[in-house]
């Protein structure tokens, strides 16, 4: 009966999607078909590897506020040393890495060893990253190279080449990636033990420390990725911009069922979460509705899904003193 | 139970799905891509796209982002339009070089784009098949018409002579900004072709429109800040206020308004029997510091662009274009508002806060 139950909840997500899906395909203009379901997934690039990354982090009971800003700061520091110094794109894509890992180390060390609230720590990064970017592009706009200009291989590798939606398998990777990092090593395994209980980790021998400024690098790596994958759809980046785009990338988690007090998650439930995000977008707008009108409805889904991870914990809860009892 | 579950999602499906048939005679379909919302000035161009969609029968959609630096929000917006295949989409892009894929996708699909407002610069050759925006040079030469429509200045100009010439300032922002060269290239032409019925003019100021004449008794001095910053402005302003002979003043634009104002203590040395009570000073945009002088008559009025105009013609032009028409740029004119009409409802709707 306990098992039935848990994947009843496992599957409502994916259910909900496919729901979903059906109904702006029967309400929608043009929405059923190869197109439009190669547009759900092409909006759901970026923020997918910034869910990705995020979510390891939750997992250990943490948040990082500073995804959306480190994103569009790797992005725009990247994009000018390819624009403004002349870099040749393939170095400017590693300099986004590095400074995406250096950003995760950042918020890592501070959360870690300065023992700073998550909450606080990447508040504050947020914030340096919107100036530093700023500082560096000295608040220029920059650009990626589009179209039928010289890097034009930069959107048909990262983004879509003729037809064919190359970031998809790009996003597909990163889900594979994630899955194995989180499911099958001891990295992951130490993830979910800091996140259920984090002195019983440290007291049975994990370097809680280490693991956790690790696990902020991941997600600072995964958060450069996706501003790769940005200024390959989107093409310009401005200066100062980004802050907002974090709870794009914490909702899709949040929807896919991790939970927020740590311990529990997965990489496939954010997937969902993800693909759950683009279709109410993509659907929303297929039948009229302006783009406001996706953040308003993604909010009460974002509400609906912690509930339903309250009402889940609280049966848990019950059954375990059942047991006890 | 389970049956009675699959029976009405049946019925539910079967009854959503009837909706787009029972639709007949599908009308156009087109897609307006604003820079955005929030403004007046984008408010009267959504008003006006509205009205043309009513009047010519199609299905209008219009999106615009909820602010000007929301680049991926407007592409994704255009992602979804082009895929719902509009018979026509009008676009007023934030930035062309994020916009180009689409460009070209819609060039390649055959759906015909009309640009508006600041329409889509340096697009590819063909994807764009016309665009509805305000000439700059027509809007600005109807100031220099409404100035010469006072009687007390032409009566200036009538009696003025070599040496107490007449002096006509001209304040621009810059002389690089396309909209500003051409709002200053209009005035001054309009002004020079007025003035000559009655007298020489010679312009003076800036290169870019120098054309001087020794001893002419009417003089145009077009003044550029050393910087757009408010208060390079006021000193521009302030070299013209001094200037011997002084008579009008037109600021090009919001920025210069402010500036010309800001020399005159707010406006109030333009009162009648104040220190420049007799100037005739006329305006461009809106703006509420502007807006209150020419409703205080120390203005004698100000040119708007038209957005309702803007968004209606914009429409026009696509549903021409979805028709397989032939369609070419527009100029979507301009209004002219003094004291008299400013709270006209017509009037009111264009001159923003």
């Amino acid at each position: 009966m306990k098992t039935k139950k848990l994947n009843m909840q496992k599957i409502l997500a994916p259910a909900a999607l496919v729901i979903l899906y059906v109904f702006f395909s029967i309400t929608g203009r043009n929405f059923f078909g190869m197109d439009g379901l190669r547009q759900i997934l092409q909006s759901c690039y970026y923020i997918g590897y910034m869910a990705f990354g995020v979510t390891f982090v939750i997992i250990t009971g943490g948040i990082d506020l500073s995804l959306g800003s480190l994103m569009l700061c790797s992005a725009l520091v990247g994009c000018c040393a390819y624009s403004a110094w002349g870099w040749p794109l393939w170095l400017a894509l590693i300099l986004i890495l590095v400074i995406g890992g250096l950003f995760g180390l950042f918020n890592g060390f501070m959360v870690a060893k300065l023992k700073l609230p998550p909450f606080i720590a990447t508040l504050g990064t947020q914030m340096i990253t919107l100036g530093f970017g700023s500082i560096i592009s000295k608040v220029r706009t920059m650009y990626f190279p589009s179209v039928g200009s010289v890097d034009e291989w930069f959107r048909s590798v990262f983004y879509i080449h003729g037809q064919f939606p190359t970031g998809v398998l790009w996003l597909l990777g990163a889900f594979a990636v994630g899955w194995f990092l989180l499911n099958k090593t001891r990295f992951g395994r130490y993830v979910f033990a800091i996140g259920s209980n984090e002195e019983a980790a440290r007291l049975s021998g994990v370097k809680v420390d280490r693991y956790k400024i690790a696990v902020y690098v991941v997600c600072g790596l995964f958060v450069a990725m996706a501003g790769i994958f940005y200024g390959a759809a989107y093409t310009t980046v401005l200066p100062g911009k980004g802050n907002g785009e974090e709870v794009n990338g914490i909702a899709a988690v949040v929807i896919g069922g991790t939970s927020m007090a740590g311990g529990s998650g997965s990489i496939f439930g954010t997937l969902i979460g993800v693909l759950i995000m683009a279709t109410l977008k993509k659907g929303l707008a297929s039948v009229g509705l302006q783009a406001h009108w996706q953040t308003f409805f993604t909010g009460f889904v974002v509400i609906g899904a912690v509930l339903l991870d309250i009402v889940r914990n609280n049966a848990a809860l019950k059954s375990a003193k059942k047991q006890v009892q | 139970m389970k049956r009675k579950l699959a029976m009405a999602a049946l019925a539910l499906v079967s009854v959503l799905g009837a909706i787009p048939v029972m639709a007949a005679e599908d009308p156009l379909y087109i897609s307006v891509i604003s820079k955005g919302e929030q403004h007046a000035f984008w408010q009267a161009v959504r008003t006006g796209c509205e009205a043309a969609a009513e009047d010519y029968g199609v299905d209008m959609f219009y999106y615009g982002p909820p602010s000007e630096s929301d680049i991926a929000l407007q592409v994704e917006a255009l992602n979804t339009e082009i895929q719902k295949a509009p018979d026509a989409i009008a676009l007023a892009a934030l930035s062309t070089e994020s916009v180009m894929a689409q460009i070209q996708e819609c060039l390649d699909g055959g759906i015909p784009i009309i640009g508006f407002d600041s329409g889509v610069p340096n697009a590819p050759e063909g994807a764009i098949y016309a665009t509805a925006s305000t000439d700059n040079q027509n809007a600005a030469a109807l100031a220099a018409e409404k100035m010469m429509e006072e009687e007390s200045f032409v009566e200036l100009v009538k009696n003025a002579a070599a040496d107490a010439p007449v002096v006509i300032g001209v304040l621009s922002q810059d002389a690089t900004g396309e909209s500003n060269v051409n709002r200053t290239t209009g005035f001054v032409n309009k002004m020079v072709e007025l003035v000559s019925e009655y007298q020489e003019v010679s312009v003076t100021g800036h290169e870019l429109w120098l054309a001087e004449k020794e001893g002419a008794p009417v003089v145009i001095n077009v003044e550029i800040p050393a910087t757009p910053e408010v208060t390079d402005i006021t000193n521009a302003a302030n070299a013209l206020l001094n200037t011997k002979g002084i008579s009008a003043i037109f600021c090009s634009n919001e920025g210069t308004v402010s500036g010309l104002l800001a020399a005159t203590s707010s406006g109030a040395d333009l009162e009648d029997g104040a220190a420049y009570g007799d100037l005739v000073v006329a305006g461009f945009d809106a703006g509420a510091p502007q807006k209150n002088a020419v409703r205080n008559g120390w203005f004698i009025g100000s040119v708007t662009q038209d957005p309702y105009r803007i968004g209606y013609l914009s429409i026009e032009l696509a549903v021409k274009a979805a028709n397989g028409e032939e369609v070419e740029d527009v100029d979507t004119g301009a209004q002219w508002y003094t004291a008299e009409n400013i709270d006209d409802p017509d009037i009111a709707m264009l001159v923003y806060d």
